[in-house]
């Protein structure tokens, strides 16, 4: 795969990754050749609708896939393969170095214990502490992730907390064994805007002050644009564009993002402003044609975007696209005004002759 | 508010829908009761969207399926067009229920999963088929091919569908009654991003072709902005603000719904980021706060806060109606 931009070794290198699911109705090609580098402190978010492969990314990071998956590629770890750690390093790795919350924090606790009991079973677990030592720590950590009354909250079950604060309690779970890696899978997905925000704070904050590097897997480009130094858009299954979140926002050049970001109801749009949205819907993933997976919804799309998948160009760490006739360059506008002409796409969509713009 | 008071009522003769001190409260157990809307006023005239926002817990869902009588009132009035919905049983509410269509959340689970979409679609009119006048499978056909469902599909099943498909069958299956009034519950929120953009121009355009007034209820405040002429913010089972789309956004006068639009991942540029920082503990719905329900959280808060419930008034000379103590004054937030 591509090389990577000299800036020293990244924490996180994912090279060339693949994921299938046999299933009854034939192979489910969740991620196909996913490649990124993350470096130490830096925040990527990885966009994408559902069935992009984003979660399936981030379960492959964390080893949480079923055995029936089947996984390639490399993912490696302050130099180390992830994939080849021995079963004994493994028991230690995950969940120390590398740790994840998730969408829904009544799913990550358990609601028959107590939920500094539960801080302190990962403290016990991974690190030895007593069970005195353990508790003490626990409560600490609840201070750190902003829980008012510590002290009270540690002898209350999960049922006695509101939602945000038992995303609170999941952060500070993870948090435990000073991992320098945290994989955020929708963390405020499940949680109003108010808390959402105080959340998305708390992470930033965490990560500045320990130096701890974040992998943030949203669909909500609102949340990528406002908290992540990188962002990588996914669509079926592959990374469609990747750079840093302004160039990304303000100069995209895959027609997806350029698709997605002018589809979303924005504050700053007049009232009753009518959206422009992505026509026909995500393909299936089972039996993906040989050609570019967004093309039958794509205004650009040309003859030769059906002839295979395009590559991600570029450098890993550089600005990167997969798309033969990226918006905002030349190439993308003569493929958009012989479109227009047509009053189709190659891939039979039709287009209005006027209206939509350049990127 | 988050309070009481009718300033924000309407005298105008085409009210269709009007809200008056609407309270439902559902038991709790042990005595106690879960205060879900407490004295809710508002009104909606012709052909409009009125929005309600607010979060989770705040009982826009909860006025939305009284109106229609999914949930017992427990007090005040819904008039339609003059007649008390709160009011009707029986045969009475059978023949008013079929002017007022609702579409939910949950694409699929609001479909039976057992049936053909286009028995789904024409199940209302096979129960209505008398008084609504003759229907038809062109009928049917006509519904799917407006919301953009193929008509030769109506043999599947809801699972073969995608949510924004079932999303549009729902629309379908509400319209099929020819309603006055569409009351859609957060209808975009389980869809993705690139769908989400398709049904709310498709619930524009049905508003237009059908002559519908459109009750809009949702979390997402960008979303309500572009579908809404009228927005109610709510808190804890009352109105905070009241008022033209375009006050609202432009004007924000109560604290809450300042704190709301600082919140977002990309805030609105009428107010400080700031304000979001209100406390993140949403006080319980079996024993709200005194006074203002919201002076647990709010930035301004004083002393009369607590004792007393603020009643809303006008606020500017437009279209804008805020119950509280302090409201931010207008010419500030114009800045």
């Amino acid at each position: 795969m591509a090389e990577q931009v000299a800036a020293g070794v990244p924490l996180l290198s994912v090279r060339d990754l693949h994921v299938q699911f046999p299933t009854e109705r034939g192979t489910v090609n969740a991620v196909n050749g996913v490649s990124f580098d993350l470096y130490e402190g830096k925040t990527l978010a990885i966009v994408g609708e559902s069935g992009s492969g984003k979660s399936v990314t981030a379960k492959t990071l964390m080893n949480l896939l079923p055995r029936t998956a089947r996984v390639s590629g490399e993912v490696t770890y302050d130099g180390k393969d992830v994939r080849a750690l021995a079963a004994e390093k493994v028991k230690h790795f995950f969940g120390v170095q590398m740790t994840m919350v998730f969408q829904d924090p009544m799913t990550s606790l358990n609601p028959v214990k107590k939920v500094g009991e539960q801080i302190a079973e990962t403290l016990r677990y991974h690190l030895g502490r007593s069970r005195g030592d353990a508790l003490e720590e626990a409560e600490e950590l609840l201070n750190v992730v902003g829980i008012p009354e510590p002290g009270r909250r540690v002898s209350q079950y999960p049922h006695e907390l509101s939602g945000g604060l038992r995303q609170r309690v999941v952060i500070a779970m993870a948090l435990a064994c000073q991992p320098r890696l945290l994989i955020a899978d929708e963390p405020t997905t499940a949680v109003d805007v108010t808390v959402q925000k105080h959340l998305l704070d708390l992470l930033d904050e965490l990560r500045r002050d320990r130096g701890m590097s974040m992998i943030l897997i949203t669909h909500d480009l609102g949340v990528a644009h406002g908290r992540a130094d990188d962002v990588a858009v996914m669509y079926a299954g592959r990374v469609v564009e990747t750079a840093d979140a302004r160039t990304l926002f303000f100069d995209m050049r895959h027609p997806y993002t350029e698709a997605l970001l002018r589809s979303i109801p924005r504050i700053d749009d007049p009232v009753h402003h009518r959206l422009d949205p992505i026509p026909g819907r995500p393909p299936e993933l089972v039996d993906p044609p040989d050609a570019c997976a967004f093309a039958p919804r794509c205004i650009y799309a040309q003859a030769d975007c059906l002839g295979g998948v395009p590559e991600l160009s570029g450098l890993v760490g550089l600005h990167r696209f997969a798309c033969l006739h990226p918006t905002g360059t030349e190439r993308g506008m003569a493929a958009m005004s012989a479109n227009r002409a047509a009053g189709v796409t190659a891939a039979g969509l039709p287009v209005a002759g006027s209206g939509g713009g350049s990127g | 508010m988050a309070g009481t008071g009718h300033a924000q009522l309407r005298d105008r003769d085409d009210v269709l829908l009007r809200v008056k001190d609407l309270v439902v409260q559902f038991p709790a157990g042990r005595k106690r009761v879960v205060h879900a809307v407490s004295a809710v006023t508002f009104d909606v005239v012709e052909g409009e969207t009125l929005g309600i926002v607010g979060e989770s817990g705040c009982g826009k869902s909860t006025v939305a399926r009284a109106i229609i009588r999914l949930v017992d009132i427990t007090g005040g009035e819904v008039l339609y067009e003059g007649r008390d919905l709160a009011g009707l049983e029986g045969e009475e509410l059978r023949r008013v229920r079929p002017r007022l269509q609702m579409i939910f959340q949950d694409p699929i689970s609001s479909l039976n999963p057992r049936r053909r979409v286009r028995d789904v679609i024409a199940e209302g009119l096979a129960v209505w088929g008398d008084d609504i006048g003759s229907w038809s499978r062109d009928r049917i056909d006509e519904l799917m091919d407006a919301v953009g469902v193929e008509a030769r599909y109506g043999a599947r099943r809801p699972h073969e569908f995608s949510g924004g498909q079932c999303q549009r069958i729902g629309i379908a299956r509400a319209l099929a009654l020819d309603p006055k009034v569409l009351i859609c519950d957060e209808p975009v929120s389980a869809l993705d991003v690139s769908i989400q953009a398709q049904i709310l121009n498709l619930l524009q355009d049905m508003k237009r072709r059908y002559g519908l007034t459109v009750l809009f209820i949702s979390h997402d405040l960008s979303v309500v902005k572009n579908v809404s002429d009228r927005i109610v913010v709510m808190y804890l089972g009352k109105v905070c603000e009241i008022g033209s789309t375009a006050e609202i956004y432009s004007h924000p006068a109560h604290p809450y719904t300042r704190a709301l639009l600082a919140s977002i991942p990309e805030p609105a540029p009428t107010v400080d980021v700031s304000e979001g920082d209100i406390g993140d503990e949403l006080p319980s719905a079996t024993d709200p706060p005194s006074g203002c329900r919201f002076h647990t959280r709010c930035p301004r808060a004083t002393g009369i806060c607590s004792e007393v419930e603020p009643v809303s008034e006008q606020v500017g000379g437009a279209d804008h109606y805020v119950a509280c103590h302090h409201p931010v004054p207008v010419e500030i937030s114009a800045r």
